[in-house]
């Protein structure tokens, strides 16, 4: 088991350095750069040369002079030692803009992802018990509406009806904190940052809920159909503890596949849910950057992304051995 | 707030104004009003706040590497000043910091005379040597100030005579030297001068000499600046101005209807169909004017369809600009003809809009050789095909609703256009690299603007010229306007281009486009100006307060 995961993890470095290298690359070579949008094609009083000149030195200036395979190793040397950088946009190091906005999206997304897991798992249970009653069809056909419906779509409509203006005001529809919420005592703070993520939660949640629970009656399904559920039930075990204890942990299994991804996930925030309810996340800052092309904030969230996707994977392997006996670390390449 | 002079610094730059509905895309977002009620006989009152909505959040609040309009909103004229300034109803330059200034005779040097007695707003006096050293930053190439660089290379020297005396040189006379250097952005020395200027933490807390403050900033939710009690001007009635991030446009209406927000910019769409109720009205009042800006669609003139005028103009007789103008832009703008501001003497009104009239453009297009000659439905003319991509940016419906109108207009005539969108970046990369076929897009520009920048053939290799323009009468008129100092002598040159710009038609002049804003009914003394609204001057009487401390 140690050496197994002194082995994955060994293989971690030369998978990292590759996703870094492709993102780079195809980062930069994309059309557009950053100075480009710095000068947004303004001309003052200047010549062609001058006009050419200040290109250059903002060139210089954000060390875009050098050739692509040496600003990736000037990239390499100084992530060695965990510096990020500093972002084109306003001079801060990347890692501080990360910092102050990572802990919202990681809230948000936990408490999503927790949610789902906990909601989709009984319901998946109960859709493929039950499979083919009329409660079952009526929330399957429940859910798949659900998963149908585009998040920007329903989030608009909530903050129509719930957040005021017109209909009613149940819900703040901006930011995390209300205007002086900053100086609350801490209970009264906590309480008003959950009711402003009760419909931005919501949001992030009812897609992948849907999704999920129909996979988990998919696989428990299938599971039910196996040759030892059946002996279980004519030994004469109860039906509870036959799905319960057997069967379900068997049908866990593609769910925990679905766990590799989650933890990239937690940082990645949604730019669609982020832009709307106004957080400042993540997602926001991604995608503003790769808009205006601020290579080192996108290099840091790219490669921190794809670090955690692959502790991910590692991770949801473990676990594959720990639910399902018929998986050993030695028998797999 | 007050981006007057930011405006012409920032020259002539593009927005996607005609493109999105971006609020804060908008170089100036306050509105002219005419005061909501009567003004009381009491004058007016101190204190409480006013809560302004920001589209997005700015990257920095450094006046000196700033490239987006959010940090001219927020410190323009509150937290940091200018030697000088327009004034707001006549829009002619003003003493701010100076208290005057003298010209010499040469037009070379420009000597101010700085107001005794300014002080930062941490106490330490203003002097002549906190403009040498914000002139000396601008042009430092380790500072990250490309867009402002440009404007100033014209200036040989800046120099202290005494504490209170500046002087500035330039290479040649240029008739936009003196709203230039009035209005160049000023920092304090004995705070940027320690350690790295990109990095300084006051680009995050700004000191300025102005009528308000910096408080504080809350990443991605507010910035908040409070009145200075040290103002060495007339002081302002509102205790605060808070500037209150919501970056969705449809969310920003609904905040601004429960009254959570107190200025407001409206998209068209807002503006027409989603304030109209008696609710709104009792609460907010709506105005709309003109800033100077407008919209076009450029035909890039090495394209060999482009390349004769005749085709131009009949492409201005297929837009049809009022459906437009009425249909998807609700009437908030005025179709244009030259560009200059609307409102400004300069803009030629005697130039009536091309109708739009596709039996006229057919007959240019035959009179210009593009028929139909293989019968395949589309017109060529030696054996080039009349097809074209049309280019607009990302995100910008008004762009995508006009080509797609267009798009049905040439389909019609026998000309096939395709739509290309793409993203910002890659849309100006396109721009300059002279990648494109035709292409909309808006430029904003100063009260006054120099058309060198656009039209001259000079630009037309890497500067901003991308449609190619090139016309050995409008350079001479444009160099010879750059050096005259008679406005009205210059207002006649500028005539005699712009005729010759609408003979030509590089582009296809679309709208200028209105402003629009909503503001809350409690503020008193809202007053109408050309540009926009100065709430600085604005009060709320004592029984109207929501906030305090």
């Amino acid at each position: 088991m140690r050496d197994y995961i002194i082995k994955r993890l060994v293989l971690l470095i030369p998978t990292l350095l590759g996703i870094t290298i492709i993102t780079f690359f195809i980062i930069q070579l994309a059309p557009g750069n950053p100075v480009e949008r710095k000068l947004q094609l303004e001309e003052g009083i200047k010549s062609e040369a001058i006009t050419k000149e200040i290109v250059e030195e903002t060139k210089r200036l954000y060390g875009l002079d050098k050739p692509i395979y040496v600003r990736y190793w000037i990239w390499l040397k100084q992530i060695a030692t965990l510096d990020f950088g500093r972002s084109y946009k306003d001079h801060r190091p990347v890692i501080d803009k990360i910092a102050e906005r990572l802990p919202i999206t990681i809230t948000l997304n936990f408490i999503s992802i927790v949610l789902i897991y906990l909601t989709a798992i009984p319901i998946g249970v109960y859709a493929a018990v039950r499979h083919g009653t009329a409660g079952e069809r009526a929330s399957t056909f429940l859910l798949f509406i659900l998963y149908s419906i585009p998040s920007f779509w329903m989030a608009m409509i909530l903050i129509f009806f719930l957040g005021g203006g017109e209909y009613w005001n149940v819900f703040p529809v901006y930011g995390i904190l209300s205007p002086g919420a900053e100086n609350y005592p801490f209970p009264e703070k906590a309480v008003n940052f959950l009711w402003h993520i009760v419909l931005p939660v919501f949001c992030l949640t009812y897609g992948s809920l849907a999704y999920l629970s129909r996979f988990q009656k998919g696989s428990l399904l299938e599971v039910l159909r196996e040759d030892y559920v059946r002996t279980a039930s004519a030994k004469g075990l109860p039906r509870h503890k036959v799905i319960l204890k057997h069967a379900l942990r068997n049908a866990l299994i593609p769910i925990i596949t679905i766990l590799a991804g989650i933890l990239p996930a937690m940082i990645g925030g949604s730019v669609i849910i982020e832009t709307i309810f106004s957080i400042p996340g993540i997602g926001q800052l991604g995608f503003e950057s790769v808009l205006a092309r601020d290579y080192p904030m996108i290099m840091a969230i790219a490669t921190i992304s794809a670090f955690l996707t692959l502790i991910g994977i590692l991770i949801s392997d473990l676990v594959y051995v720990l639910v399902d006996p018929r998986i050993s670390f030695g028998g797999r390449r | 707030m007050k981006r007057i002079l930011l405006s012409a610094f920032l020259g002539i730059a593009i927005i996607s104004g005609l493109l999105s509905c971006k609020s804060g895309e908008e170089k100036n977002e306050t509105a002219p009003a005419e005061s909501a009620s009567d003004k009381t006989a009491t004058g007016p009152v101190e204190g409480d706040w006013l809560i302004y909505h920001l589209s997005a959040e700015p990257a920095t609040l450094n006046p000196i590497t700033a490239t987006d309009a959010y940090e001219g909103i927020i410190t323009g004229g509150n937290v940091y000043e200018t030697l000088v300034k327009r004034d707001n109803a006549t829009l002619e330059l003003k003493p701010l910091l100076a208290e005057s200034w003298t010209i010499s005779d040469d037009k070379l040097t420009y000597t101010f005379k700085i107001r005794e007695g300014i002080k930062w707003q941490d106490g330490v006096p203003f002097t002549a040597d906190d403009i040498v050293y914000s002139y000396k930053t601008i042009m430092d190439p380790k500072v990250d100030a490309p867009q402002l660089r440009s404007y100033y290379q014209e200036i040989k020297d800046v120099e202290a005579i005494d504490e209170h005396t500046v002087k500035f040189t330039y290479a040649r006379p240029y008739f936009l030297a003196l709203e230039f250097c009035g209005g160049i952005p000023i920092v304090p020395r004995h705070i940027f001068e320690k350690g790295d200027f990109n990095t300084n933490p006051a680009g995050r807390a700004p000191v300025g000499t102005g009528p308000f403050r910096f408080v504080k900033w809350t990443t991605g939710r507010e910035i908040v600046l409070e009145k200075n009690p040290d103002y060495w001007g007339e002081k302002p009635h509102i205790n605060k101005i808070v500037f209150r991030i919501i970056t969705d446009p449809s969310v920003a209406l609904q905040v601004l209807k429960r009254e959570e927000l107190d200025v407001a910019s409206l998209t068209p769409i807002q503006w027409e169909m989603q304030t109209g109720s008696p609710d709104f009205e009792k609460n907010f009042d709506k105005f709309s004017y003109y800033t100077p800006n407008y919209s076009y669609i450029g035909w890039n003139s090495a394209r060999p369809f482009f390349s004769d005028k005749r085709v131009r103009r009949a492409m201005t007789h297929l837009v049809n600009r009022e459906l437009i103008l009425n249909k998807i832009m609700f009437d908030l703008g005025a179709v244009v003809t030259n560009p200059f501001y609307i409102n400004s003497p300069e803009y030629d009104k005697d130039i009536k809009p091309i109708p739009y009239d596709p039996a006229r453009a057919k007959s240019l297009l035959e009179e210009a050789g593009w028929t139909d000659h293989d019968g395949d439905g589309i017109r060529d003319k030696d054996g080039v095909k009349f097809a074209f991509e049309f280019l607009i940016p990302g995100g910008s419906e008004t762009g995508e609703k006009i080509a797609t109108i267009l798009k049905e207009e040439l389909d019609k005539m026998g000309i096939k256009m395709d739509i290309r969108k793409t993203e910002w970046a890659v849309f100006t990369t396109r721009l300059n690299e002279r990648k494109f076929d035709a292409v909309t897009l808006a430029w904003s520009m100063g009260v006054e603007s120099d058309p060198y920048q656009i039209w001259s053939s000079t630009q037309a290799e890497s500067g901003s010229n991308f449609v190619g323009f090139k016309n050995a009468e409008a350079d001479r008129l444009i160099e010879q306007a750059r050096q005259e100092f008679d406005r009205q002598k210059r207002i006649e040159l500028y005539r005699k281009f712009s005729e010759i710009v609408n003979d030509q038609q590089p582009y296809t002049f679309l709208f200028c486009r209105k402003a629009t804003v909503a503001v809350a009914k409690r503020f008193e003394n809202v007053t109408v100006y050309p540009l926009g609204v100065d709430p600085i001057e604005w009060y709320v009487p004592q029984e109207l307060h929501r906030y305090a401390e």
